[in-house]
């Protein structure tokens, strides 16, 4: 009796689990497509920035440097720039970038290098605590709607260090999505900016195939025939992009990470919910089975009772 | 190029694409000043400033946002125009504008770069603070 009990006791609890995972993987999709948008809609951007940049390469701008482009002589001050989550529940996406994490700490204790960490999420936040590691800087506002306003605070504040030689390097840690079906956790360094052309081809590869496809054929049919008439200058507009795309790179990290959390989250809430599927059916099963013993040795009482009353 | 007379205002911010659309005319801040365009101008790159972006639909209505900087350029019939803030006129605040200059104004600068940047602040203040007037008054 107690063991049928117990089980229907269970049964009801993963039931209900069940329903709370798949109400979060529903969540978790609406979110995901949202933030999608989001990512499509921004990119509009960082082609464009890219076509400008190459557009005034083909001007030959011999000898233009930034401060930005500079790399220092020394990386003993360096700022990561850790991107997690708020909320748990997504698999193995706040891991693999702690993960990452963990081993640029090491890296840069090893080469003596002053490496300040900056976290945002609370689920990296909790880590860190937990690791007993100091943040300099924490952030908790960026859930899966990154605002490119908030994340220019950020940038120019890094640009301003960097220009003024107070930090060497910036490193972001975040899980970079390269397609629906896959994401992975990256370290990638965003100052110095190093090769303007190199940082913006990159980010054009970044984006889907079709649109690069199609941005390679838009620049090939008009690109070098177009003679620009440049206001003030080829260079001074170089200058002002640098920053540009600085900004829009490490808005891109901000954006990619949302979506990448979101679809971690749908696909775990996907396996939870199937586990609870096939748990419930495997409990239920259970249940019968002690259901059916129960009554055939009460039964078999009965009957036995019976037969000692003849 | 030039004899397609048509003008295609694409207006992108870091967030989002926000106009994709055909225009009769618009005027824009270049970095030292206003700059008007009609269809068929020759290809240009350029610098903006803060201020006004100002176009005629091709039905007749004309807008206005506020725009905060950034590149504008323009190929055959497209002027992109890529600047971080993009507010409608309409849905600028005044009083918010105000404490911006206010801010700006009261910062103390000691070098060439703080200058700069004030002078900026200031200036796109400036700028906000008149948009926003005369979208009150319905001028």
């Amino acid at each position: 009796m107690a063991k049928a009990r117990a089980i229907v006791k269970r049964l009801k609890a993963v039931k209900n689990i069940r329903k709370i995972t798949r109400t979060m993987e529903l969540i978790a999709t609406a979110r995901f497509k949202k933030a999608m948008d989001r990512a499509t809609e921004a990119a509009a951007y960082t082609k464009k920035i890219a076509e400008l940049v190459a557009d005034l390469s083909q001007v030959a701008v011999q000898g233009f440097t930034h401060p930005l482009l500079q790399p220092h002589p020394t990386d003993k001050n360096a700022i990561l720039l850790v991107l997690t989550s708020n909320r748990g529940l997504c698999g193995g996406f706040n891991s693999g970038v702690l993960r990452l994490v963990q081993r640029r700490i090491i890296e840069a204790r090893d080469s003596g290098q002053d490496l300040q960490l900056e976290v945002s999420g609370k689920r990296g936040l909790n880590f860190m605590r937990f690791q007993q590691r100091t943040v300099s800087q924490s952030y908790t506002k960026f859930e899966d709607k990154p605002l490119f306003e908030e994340v220019e605070e950020l940038a120019n504040r890094y640009a301003k260090l960097y220009v003024t030689g107070k930090l060497d390097r910036l490193d972001v840690a975040y899980v970079r999505f390269q397609s629906i079906s896959r994401q992975s956790a990256v370290v990638e360094t965003l100052l110095p900016v190093g090769q303007l052309n190199a940082a913006t081809r990159e980010q054009t590869s970044a984006q889907s195939a079709t649109a690069a496809a199609t941005a390679a054929t838009a620049a090939g049919g008009t690109g070098p025939t177009t003679e620009y008439e440049f206001l003030p200058s080829a260079r001074e507009i170089l200058e002002e992009i640098v920053p540009a795309s600085f900004k829009a790179r490490l808005f891109k990290c901000f954006l990619d990470s949302a979506v990448s959390e979101q679809i971690a989250r749908m696909v775990a809430m996907k396996g939870a919910t199937e586990n609870a599927g096939s748990m419930i059916g495997d409990l239920s099963r259970t249940y019968n089975r002690a259901r059916q013993s129960q009554i055939t040795s009460e039964l078999s009482e009965i009957i036995g009772g019976a037969a000692a009353l003849e | 190029m030039a004899g397609n007379k048509q003008l295609r205002l694409v207006l992108v911010t870091p967030e989002k694409t926000l106009r994709d659309e055909p225009v009769a005319e618009m005027r824009f801040p270049l970095y030292d000043g206003q700059m008007g365009v009609l269809p068929g101008r020759a290809p240009l790159v350029g610098r903006l400033g803060a201020g006004e972006l100002y176009f005629t639909e091709l039905s007749g209505t004309h807008r206005s946002y506020f725009i905060d900087g950034g590149f504008v350029q323009i190929k055959g019939e497209a002027v992109t125009i890529l600047t971080n803030r993009a507010i409608p006129v309409e849905s600028l605040n005044r009083q918010q504008a105000e404490e911006q200059l206010k801010q700006a104004l009261a910062r103390p600068a000691h070098n060439d770069l703080e200058i700069d940047a004030r002078a900026r602040d200031e200036q796109r203040a400036r700028q906000m603070v008149a948009l926003a007037g005369r979208s009150h008054t319905g001028a």
